[in-house]
């Protein structure tokens, strides 16, 4: 039969009307199928609906389940109408002895929604739901947030008949599908509605062992929203999740984690933990493998989290997150986020060399958020800094042309030599990059070449000419370029007073009317600067920083506080964006009774609390750190407030 | 939950849109499929967000198969319910699943749509199950009249073992094991082993009469380690370690948990009973070296050595070697002793296959490479040698299998038959 009828003709509907009232059966369901065709492709075809909804009389059930999606299509916009087939649903349900059907009529009279009709519904879905054929009370039990959402009112006799039976129910299929259930209704009505107990926890347990796949999800992650009343509780619990880990569907495998890592934090048994985290680490790391990439992804997007808590599950473990040649670039870039916040003092070397592997890859964002890690992983040890330079200057030697990863380079360069002014001794890498300044073309970029050229011009030869060709350029760069050329011409003209008097005059002239204020005051204050005392100029742009170490070495992607919200909501959609679920959703609150630092379990002693607040203080300090991560542009910022305790910047004003 | 389920073709054409729950119009889907599909934007990310919307989805060669939610799902849950929609398709279809067959058999579709999810929760997705109720055409009139047959299949589909029917009767028995093991390594370009593993499955086909009850043993260290040596008994085999294992549904998780026994009750016909990874001790099959040399401004010599690490009485089969060439090669002349090399420009590379390779023994390839010249100067980004082969009778981790036990009330002695095999999986040599 036709499927997309593309050239619809007019009559088209009309037909459809005369076969529908056809006396002959088969020619009736040919018909049925076309308007489902059409309503599928999203051609209206509504005007059907008393037609459609005579065919209800034959038995035949293929032919009732089209027109149950017909009706469910359409009840909203014919409300009147859906009422005729009320008595249609009640007879299924009452009278059929066909569990299959009774089970259809009241999974598709639930999702009519329309509010005037569910007052019908209520009593066959009491009847369903205390039905005697487990099939037709687990479709029952999910009826009642369908119900429930449209019209609420309705419903508290429900609630208790749902409450009721989950104390007594004993199929595990039905008992998923039931917790599943009121966790919706508890979404909708902000109360809570399973109350928990000693003995319902039990029968949950029991059930999780033998219901199917998606009941074992449900199970599971209603539990891991649950916290145990104590440490022997939540061993029961681990203890009855643990074989879990061996299931074939990694969603099973990937909440049974999830639920095992929140109860360790109940645990007060040491050695207990150690062995569960040398239980769960193998798990997690054959999801990290599976063969479906999405899925693959989704958990890969959970590990900086878990990261963050258990070091100690990916201790030794960075080979894992080594990138395959031919996988999607979406996974690429997760491991390679993964493989900079695991590498530590011991294994940076390892890891280095597998980026520089990366560096050959034929994706330019690849190549640059490569370079960008190699810049990380060297700021954070420092042990790694004349390796990665070294990496560095092997791969600006191939450079040859202006492409996405060499603005990286220069911008990781810059950050690398402030951190150690020395390194531009190293391999000759000043030189190879002088040598390709000319591909800079990105703002930032364009800002660390000016940096170079005004930090290192004494070594670079013609620094001054360089410097002449940007400053030719200055009215047509950018806020960020122009301001850095500013301070490195004013450090280029105190190195070289004679030579570059005509250039600073050049650079003074074309800044002071700028239209934007930081540069203009910046020049003006440059200028009265120069011309009243050049000296405390020079002690400001050209003094080497004392303390180099002030750099951005806290790459931790959750607050502290975040993690145990963070970690109860695992695998779902706002953690895969990392973010809180109640920054991505407005209608969520989060419970909000854990003041409680988040424990973080390391492979060596566990930390205790003090050294955690000292971390914090220093994240703190990092933090601010980072907003002025280029210090000699903050020295003269007007943008930022006063308050930020920066000692040299105090001393600027001062003179001023 | 999920608010609707829709299959998309990659000019973004809607095939099939069910709605589960009405909080998505469906404006907003076809906007995601003139936006994100139609401009293969979807390929970037197995997620997208648009305005409180989210759209997950996975590709099945040119068909997008999407689900749609406005609250915070478990998305590995919701990919995995598509995996599995699919192959309960395919289940159906005869291993197909493409454009044609969703659009000649849409009203199945429906059918299992209206089954495998409800409200928006995932429900029955076993395809052996939904077949015994679900059925091109409809049901026959005599099981929609029998309601004693009605109710034996309700309460399989709900209850523990739902994934075997009761009752069956076959005049032989038989069972059938697979151990098919892929290696996965990768190799720097000094030839050290940057990563090894073994992605192992077990594939059973179950001819069984009844209910049996079935044990399965094999050389894992951990087990052997429990059992007690019987005396004058002298075994060499310690057997070996095993990362992880991930069993089927119809295996009992609990005791393997406490001791370690994989005990089932299998499913009627073809499954997976398990599958294992293991990290330790593997014998790679292979050992590539190759030698790469710019003979000058034109010309590359790539040669690569390959050497048989198995028993002489071994055969491998289907070796196929990709060496990659650049993408400006004009003309390739290989030489080697035995299989044929040829390059093939569409795959950018020279593919050396060989039918038959014995066990401990070595080939030689070499290729000269002439280039064309071209205007683009960038350097050739070498991607990996990669290879592909199978040996019979041979498992790279060491598994055997010890035992499989079959305990059936009428005391049946069914024939077993087993065999192995390592395939390679991503078997890669840095150039």
């Amino acid at each position: 039969m036709a499927y997309f009828g593309n050239n619809q003709q007019r009559g088209e509907l009309q037909e459809l009307f005369a076969d529908l009232n056809d006396l002959n059966f088969e020619k009736k369901k040919e018909a049925i199928k076309k308007v489902i065709a059409y309503m599928t492709v999203g051609k209206d075809v509504s005007q059907l609906f008393q037609s459609v909804i005579k065919c209800l009389e034959f038995q035949d059930i293929e032919m009732k389940k089209l027109i149950y999606l017909y009706i469910v299509n359409y009840s909203r916009q014919k409300p009147d109408d859906a009422i005729m087939v009320i008595q249609n649903f009640r007879k299924d349900v009452r009278k059929s002895e066909n569990p299959l059907v009774r089970a259809l009529a009241i999974r598709t009279f639930g999702c009519l929604r329309v509010p005037k009709l569910n007052e019908y519904l209520i009593e066959p879905l009491k009847d369903c739901i205390q039905d005697d054929d487990p099939y037709v009370r687990k479709t029952a039990v999910l009826c009642v947030p369908k119900v429930f959402e449209v019209s609420p009112e309705l419903c508290p006799a429900l609630l208790e008949l749902l409450q009721k039976l989950l104390e007594k129910e004993s199929n595990a299929l039905v008992l998923a599908n039931l917790i599943q259930s009121m966790r919706e209704i508890e979404v909708v009505n902000g109360k809570q509605l399973i109350l928990m107990n000693p003995k319902i926890i039990q029968k949950l347990l029991l059930a999780i062992d033998e219901c199917m796949e998606w009941g074992q999800i449900f199970i599971l992650d209603y539990l891991a929203t649950y916290d145990p009343v104590e440490s022997k509780q939540a061993e029961i619990i681990i203890e009855r999740t643990l074989p879990r880990l061996s299931h074939i569907n990694p969603t099973v495998t990937f909440c049974a984690v999830k639920l095992i890592l929140k109860y360790l934090d109940h645990l007060d048994n040491g050695d207990l933990v150690k062995n569960l985290c040398k239980k769960i680490s193998p798990s997690l790391i054959s999801l990290l493998s599976w063969n479906q990439p999405e899925i693959q992804y989704t958990i890969l997007r959970n590990i900086s989290l878990i990261l963050q808590k258990f070091p100690i599950l990916f201790e030794n473990e960075v080979k894992v997150f080594f990138c395959s040649f031919n996988e999607p670039y979406y996974i690429k870039y997760e491991k390679l986020d993964i493989m900079v916040r695991i590498c530590d003092s011991k294994n940076f070397n390892q890891v280095l060399n597998e980026l520089m592997i990366y560096l050959n890859e034929a994706d330019p964002h690849f190549v640059r958020k490569t370079i960008k890690s190699i810049g990380k992983i060297a700021i954070m040890y420092d042990k790694a800094l004349s390796e990665a330079v070294q990496i560095l200057v092997e791969f600006a030697k191939n450079v040859q042309q202006a492409n996405e990863p060499v603005q990286e380079l220069f911008i990781q360069m810059q950050i690398l030599y402030r951190k150690n002014r020395n390194l531009y001794k190293t391999n000759d890498s000043l030189k190879i990059l002088f040598n390709i300044l000319e591909y800079a073309n990105e703002p930032e970029a364009k800002s660390a070449c000016a940096w170079i050229v005004g930090e290192f011009a004494e070594f670079i030869p013609k620094s001054v000419d360089k410097m002449k060709e940007y400053i030719d350029n200055f009215l047509i760069e950018d806020r960020l370029v122009q301001l850095q050329l500013l301070t490195s011409g004013v450090k280029l003209y105190i190195k070289y007073p004679s030579l570059c008097s005509a250039l600073i005059q050049q650079l003074i002239n074309s800044a002071k009317d700028s239209f934007n204020p930081d540069v203009r005051d910046r020049t003006y204050i440059y200028w009265r600067l120069l011309s009243t005392d050049p000296e405390i100029v020079k002690n400001l742009v050209c003094s080497v920083p004392a303390n180099s170490s002030q750099f951005q070495k806290d790459i931790r992607l959750w607050e502290t506080k975040d993690l145990i919200i963070a970690l109860e909501n695992m695998g779902s959609i706002s953690n895969l964006f990392h973010k809180l679920p109640n920054q991505l959703y407005k209608n969520i609150k989060i419970r909000n009774n854990h003041q409680q630092e988040a424990k973080i379990y390391k492979a060596d002693e566990k930390q205790d609390i003090p050294q955690k607040e000292q971390e914090i203080k220093k994240e703190d300090q990092n933090q601010q750190i980072q907003q002025q991560p280029k210090q000699d542009f903050d020295l003269l910022n007007f943008d930022e407030p006063v308050s930020k305790s920066n000692n040299n910047k105090i001393d600027v004003y001062d003179l001023i | 939950m999920i608010s609707s389920i829709v299959f998309i073709n990659h000019k973004g054409e809607i095939l099939i849109y069910r709605v589960y729950k009405d909080d998505i119009t469906r404006s907003e889907t076809t906007q995601f499929c003139a936006k994100i599909v139609a401009t293969k934007e979807n390929k970037e990310c197995p997620i997208i967000n648009i305005d409180g919307t989210s759209f997950i989805h996975i590709t099945i060669k040119d068909i997008v198969v999407l689900a749609t939610t406005k609250v915070n799902v478990n998305v590995a849950m919701t990919l995995q319910f598509l995996y599995q929609l699919v192959k309960v398709c395919r289940a159906y279809f005869g291993g197909e699943f493409d454009e044609n067959c969703i659009k000649k058999h849409f009203v199945l579709i429906y059918e299992i749509l209206d089954e495998v999810m409800d409200y928006g929760v995932p429900q029955i997705a076993d395809a052996d199950l939904l077949k015994k109720y679900i059925q091109e055409g409809g049901l026959k009139p005599e099981l929609m009249n029998d309601v004693e047959k009605l109710k034996q299949l309700t309460s399989q589909a709900t209850g523990a073992t739902s994934w075997r029917p009761p009752n069956l009767v076959y005049r032989k028995n038989e069972v059938y094991l697979d151990v098919i093991e892929s290696v996965n390594v990768l190799m720097s370009v000094k030839g050290t082993i940057l990563k090894a593993d073994v992605a192992g499955s077990i594939q059973v086909k179950c001819l069984l009469s009844g209910m049996p009850e079935c044990k399965f043993g094999m050389n894992d260290k951990l087990l052997m380690q429990r059992e007690p040596r019987k005396p004058g008994q002298t075994t060499t085999d310690k057997g070996i370690t095993i990362d992880d294992l991930k069993f089927h549904q119809c295996v009992k998780l609990p005791k393997f948990d406490k001791e370690r026994a994989i005990t089932f009750i299998p499913p009627d016909g073809q499954f997976e009973l398990m599958t294992y990874r293991i990290t330790e001790n593997i014998n790679l099959p292979f050992k590539i070296m190759p030698v790469y040399n710019e003979l000058g401004k034109n010309k590359l010599e790539i040669r690569v050595k390959i050497k048989s690490i198995f028993e002489k009485n071994l055969f491998a089969t289907n070796l196929a070697i990709k060496i990659p060439v650049p993408k400006n090669t004009a003309n390739v002349n290989t030489n080697s002793a035995i299989g044929k090399a040829k390059h093939e420009p569409d795959q950018q590379g020279v593919i050396w296959r060989i039918k038959k390779y014995p066990g401990d023994f070595e080939a030689l390839l070499r290729c000269e490479i002439d280039l064309g010249s071209t205007t683009n100067q960038q350097p050739w980004i070498k991607p990996p040698i990669s290879m592909e082969f199978q040996v019979p009778m041979f498992t790279a981790s060491g598994l055997r299998v010890r035992f499989l036990r079959i305990y059936e009330k009428a005391g049946y002695k069914p024939t077993k038959w087993i065999r192995y095999i390592t395939k390679a999986g991503e078997y890669l040599h840095r150039l």
